[in-house]
């Protein structure tokens, strides 16, 4: 891994985030609705119009409009939402705070999980437990988040009453009500985690145990144990690596989907309440920072995987 | 379910004795002073400043900001606020309000006849975009003739001025503020109201502490209120059942039976002319036939209307815009499904193989996409096959309110007859959705507004239901009861039936409250 | 042909996909004629009604039956998934073809705009596209294979490209062939096997996809009884019935677990590798 490969993929980030900036742009831009109307409603009169319309700028060419929103971007100013009037930027980074805490809990919560689960299964392969693993996975990879989360709430939450149903307070005003309101999302966020890197370990493991190079382990006298942890496990959890990164992607789509059923004030539900209500500059900067997210994700996950990958080559 | 008769008589007397109950309360004990009130509402607090807030969460807020010149009881008339008392001219053209002596903004500086003055201007002018334009009344001119008198010159004759006046949107800005910027009140609030702002979270909370120089030494009760948005009503509704939250502003029936069967929490319901409507475009084929739309509502099952849409929390709608909860409604007989007419109207039209029409529905609230799921399939029997088209509601607002011809509506009740007859169905009306324009409706409107006489008025605003009642502008097929519910330690609040009014002055916590910040 | 179908009932996931996606096509093509009642039925008495002799499954806020909305909806959840995915192939194995076959810098400019593209999660590119194209059930469809195609796109180049090296393509070039016959004759039929296989495991993403956006109600539209959106106005009223939410839910999950099964069984079926 190069200086050089670095600096090309940082250009490559670049050069995604402006195509996404394009695709975001032009895609909210070509609304069917002005957003002038949008943000008076009922009470639009033409004079009301006229004068927001060039308060807003919306009468300038589209590439203006354009140049003048990235321009501002790229200051870290995405406008005001105008559904509240309120700067855009802080709403969303606090947003993304909020969804990036549900996302290393999902995360912390996968690993802890899903590694054992995965060596388990490809340990005890062909047998019960591996079955029951896979079972799980399968059940797991297939279920859309809102049905899992449904499938929560109706249980957990409301015949057993264990848990609140939704809602969110914050960890610093009370962190006991914090973390059981948080309990539930990470569930069903990281249910699809576990049950794909389960999988992948299983699957990387079994391939290891088989190869050639763990057969010369077992033969020189090393127990089981030491074949395991010492050998195999490394070389099967570098792939891994990689698909934790794609699974934020996956992550990322969840996240939007299981903050509107937990009322989870995150990005995902933010971006949701824009789109409702058509509020531009919100759907903008929430598309944005979501795809930076994952493309700064994917980015390091590269890096990651470079640096292991000339680490076990040499060691 | 309860009858009409019940309802009726339940509506009537919740608001012939509004003042009796608060008297009792005051009776029972005095009210205690301190304590932080928790009140939770559905809705983000997007928009601070009174002259533009669209919604009800807003309108609280607002409430406890600003005062208006007078202020709605929960029987629907008119109480002195910032004036202390009003008079009128004989031809009802001219109103003349005093102010309170000594009125103070929370910025320190007094509230005069010139703010009342520069507020209605502001109001009056298009470019502001107030909601309040086009429902404070008739007004030409707004004079202020000393420091503490503002006078009225209305352009047609109006009773209803001291109540329309204390519409939601006008509430006295400073005229300093409106010269320098309305943006000013996009984040601080300047008024003169019981409470004064101390943070405000549009999407979170806002926090109002009581404002000591407010006009009344009595009031406010409460030291502080924080206002909870939730933007999930069953969060809503478990926080109240577990104690964080005193007070739910509004919760839907789907919650409302969890709440009865709470304990320490009292369920709050009261009849209400909120309803839920389908909008008829009357100028354009196929609606401008009296008959097609007759036909409609023939098929409407109105008492299974009421479930579907209300899960029975309200009442059946007979296609005119008042209901029991109003002062001027009048009994006609409840309208009956009658396929078999319909069918016939139907033919007589020259639609004697059925008819097809797209309605459309905005997916806020829910109810919308009930009524017009519903609607589809009662009406198919007599050979209506609808197709309902859901559209977000920003969507729906730009293209199809005010111009489609059949989409179903939703409005919270106005505090007068002539308020939502004026609003939505007179020729010249604010929001004139559905085109009826009909001349001899206009014409008994106009002159009930201008007729001081009870009995006249009364008979005027009969005729102008029948009327409805029999040409059907729009189905009007089910009214909605207001829920609300509070912990029991909330005493002096009383649920208004105009959904959009609160006077949380008015509350205050019992000893068994808990204690907050 | 017969030999794969062999090899995949051979192993446990082909078979039990095999079975569970069987099952589903029965349902999709036979439903409305099992389903006992009418699905947009209303009954004003009979409004949560638990499950019982008369209505298996329930019903809803309307008095309707569950089982017979379940049985027509499987129309509108499932065959909506399985073409939405058909178009996105078919859209993403154009592009990366013709990618493939123009090679060189055009290749690379396609690639890199491919890529920034998949760097927004399908959901939200969905979510965008639906915004804009209105919400319908037909528009989450094109949404759904706008967002499918820079991943297919992706996988048929690295297949074209090896096409691409064979003698055939060269000789055609040699030939002096125009590049859509190239493309379209020579290129694209050659790399639709494992196109069908990566297919394959997409419906059961495009199935969840397309119920998710309903369930956020950009997708199909009341009254239809597709089941992701019966799960989402079943929400509003779980606290008056829960069965409403339960059975929706519950086969949506069996659908995609179905393909699921059955994508991890053509693919093992097509490469035995273990």
């Amino acid at each position: 891994m190069s200086p050089a490969y670095i600096l090309k993929r940082i250009l490559l980030i670049g050069y995604t985030l402006l195509v996404v900036s394009l695709i975001v742009f032009a895609i909210t831009q070509i609304l069917p609705a002005d957003a002038a109307v949008m943000m008076l409603g009922e009470n639009a009169t033409p004079d009301a119009l006229a004068a927001l319309r060039l308060k807003m700028g919306l009468n300038d060419p589209i590439w203006m409009q354009y140049l003048h929103w990235l321009a501002g971007v790229l200051r870290g100013d995405f406008g005001l939402s105008m559904r509240t009037g309120q700067p855009v930027a802080p709403a969303m980074l606090e947003a993304l705070g909020r969804s990036l805490l549900l996302a290393l809990f999902s995360i912390g919560l996968m690993l802890v999980l899903a590694i054992p689960l995965g060596i388990i299964a490809a340990v005890r392969r062909g047998r019960a437990a591996d079955l029951g693993v896979s079972f799980l996975s399968y059940v797991g990879v297939s279920l859309p988040e809102f049905v899992t989360a449904t499938l929560m709430v109706l249980v957990l939450a409301d015949w057993l009453q264990w848990l609140p149903a939704t809602g969110y307070v914050p960890l610093t005003e009370d962190p006991l009500r914090g973390l059981r309101h948080l309990v539930l999302p990470v569930l069903t966020v990281s249910m699809i985690l576990i049950a794909h890197v389960s999988r992948m370990v299983r699957s990387e493991l079994v391939d290891v145990l088989q190869s050639d190079y763990i057969r010369a382990a077992r033969l020189k006298g090393l127990s089981n144990r030491q074949v395991l942890f010492k050998h195999a496990l490394r070389n099967a959890l570098l792939p891994t690596i990689t698909i934790v990164a794609l699974d934020v992607g996956y992550l990322l789509g969840g996240v939007i989907v299981v903050e509107e059923i937990f009322a989870l004030p995150g990005i995902g539900r933010q971006l949701i309440v824009a789109i409702q209500a058509r509020d531009l500059p919100s759907i903008q900067a929430g598309a944005l920072i979501m795809a930076t997210t994952y493309a700064v994700a994917n980015f390091l996950a590269d890096v990651a995987y470079a640096w292991l990958d000339r680490r076990i080559q040499y060691d | 379910m309860p009858s009409i008769h019940r309802r009726d008589f339940l509506a009537a007397s919740a608001a012939l004795s509004g003042l009796a109950m608060s008297g009792l309360q005051a009776f029972a004990q005095t009210p205690r002073r301190g304590g932080t009130l928790r009140v939770s509402v559905d809705q983000a607090v997007s928009k601070l400043n009174p002259l533009v807030t669209r919604v009800n969460p807003e309108y609280l807020v607002a409430e406890l900001l600003y005062s208006g010149l007078t202020r709605l009881k929960v029987d629907m008339s008119a109480e002195p606020d910032l004036a202390e008392s009003w008079t009128n001219s004989a031809d009802l053209t001219e109103w003349t309000f005093v102010l309170r002596k000594g009125l103070t903004f929370h910025d320190g500086s007094p509230c005069t006849a010139a703010d009342v003055v520069a507020t209605f201007e502001a109001i009056l002018d298009a470019k502001t975009a107030s909601p309040a334009r086009q429902n404070v009344g008739p007004i030409a001119k707004v004079a202020a003739k000393d420091d503490n008198t503002v006078v009225f010159s209305l352009s047609a004759p109006f009773a209803d001025l001291p109540v329309t006046l204390a519409y939601t949107n006008a509430k006295i800005v400073p005229a300093a503020v409106i010269k320098g910027g309305l943006e000013k009140l996009d984040r601080q609030a300047i008024g003169t109201g019981p409470f004064k702002l101390v943070s405000f979270e549009p999407e979170r909370q806002i926090v109002v502490a009581r404002n000591e120089a407010y006009y009344d030494k009595a009031r406010p009760f409460l030291d502080k209120v924080e206002v909870v948005v939730f933007p999930d009503v069953s969060a809503e509704a478990s926080a109240l059942i577990a104690g964080d939250t005193d007070l739910i502003s509004t919760t839907p029936p789907t919650e409302f039976g969890r709440l009865q069967k709470a304990s320490g929490i009292k369920a709050l319901r009261v009849p209400s002319g909120q309803f839920c409507n389908v909008n008829f475009g009357c100028d354009q084929k196929p609606f401008n036939d009296i008959r097609v739309r007759q036909a409609l509502a023939l098929t409407v099952d109105r008492a299974a209307m009421v479930d579907f849409v209300t899960e029975g929390f309200g009442s059946p709608g007979n296609d005119t815009a008042l209901n029991p909860a109003y002062r001027f409604y009048a009994d006609l007989p409840a309208k009956q499904a009658d396929i078999a007419k319909a069918k016939a109207l139907l033919a007589e039209a020259g639609y004697p193989k059925g008819l097809e029409a797209t309605l459309i529905a905005s997916d806020r609230p829910g109810q919308r996409t009930q009524l017009a799921v519903a609607l589809r399939e009662m009406a198919k029997p007599a050979g209506f096959d609808i197709k309902v088209e859901t559209m977000p509601h920003a969507t729906y607002l730009d293209q199809v309110w005010k111009k489609g011809s059949f989409y179903v509506g939703f409005y919270n009740m106005q505090a007068t007859a002539d308020a939502i007859f004026s609003l939505l169905y007179t020729s010249n009306a604010a929001w004139n959705e559905t085109r009826w324009n009909n001349a001899a409706f206009d014409k008994l409107v106009f002159e009930a507004r201008a007729t001081a006489d009870e009995a006249k008025r009364r008979a005027l605003y009969a005729d102008a239901q029948k009327l409805m009642y029999a040409e059907v502008p729009s189905i009007i097929p089910a009214f909605f009861d207001l829920l609300a519910a509070r912990r029991e330690w909330v005493e002096g609040y009383q649920l208004h039936p105009r959904g959009a009014v609160f006077r949380l002055d008015h509350v205050s916590l019992g000893a068994n409250a808990p204690k907050r910040g | 042909m017969i030999e794969i179908l062999r090899r995949m009932l051979r192993s446990p996931q082909g078979a039990l996909g095999l079975v569970i996606v069987g099952f589903i096509l029965l349902v999709v093509t036979m439903g409305p004629w099992l389903a006992p009642y009418d699905p947009e039925k209303m009954a004003p008495l009979m409004r949560y009604k638990p499950p019982s002799a008369q209505f298996w499954l329930g019903t809803d806020q309307y008095g309707r039956d569950i089982l017979s909305r379940l049985l027509h909806g499987a129309r509108a959840t499932v065959v909506m998934a399985v073409v939405a995915t058909a178009l996105g192939t078919l859209v993403g194995a154009v592009i990366g073809t013709i990618s493939a076959f123009l090679g060189g810098r055009s290749d690379e400019a396609i690639m890199r705009t491919v890529d920034a593209i998949m760097s927004i999660p399908s959901l939200l590119l969905a979510l965008l596209i639906v915004n804009l194209l209105g919400k319908s059930s037909l528009n989450a469809l094109l949404a759904i294979a706008l967002a499918f195609a820079p991943g297919m796109a992706r996988v048929t180049r690295s297949v074209a490209l090896a096409v691409r090296k064979q003698d055939y393509v060269n000789a055609a070039i040699a030939r002096g062939e125009s590049a859509a016959f190239i493309v379209g004759r020579e290129m694209l039929p050659n790399v639709v096997a494992p196109i069908i296989v990566e297919m394959t495991i997409r419906v059961a993403f495009a199935v969840m996809l397309f119920a998710t956006l309903s369930f956020l109600g950009l997708g199909a539209q009341p009254p239809a009884s597709e089941w992701g959106l019966m799960v989402s106005e079943a929400r509003r009223f779980m606290h008056l019935s829960s069965w409403m939410i339960l059975w929706p839910s519950l086969a949506v999950a069996l659908v995609a677990i179905g393909f699921n099964l059955l994508g991890d069984g053509v693919r093992d079926a097509l490469n035995p590798r273990s």
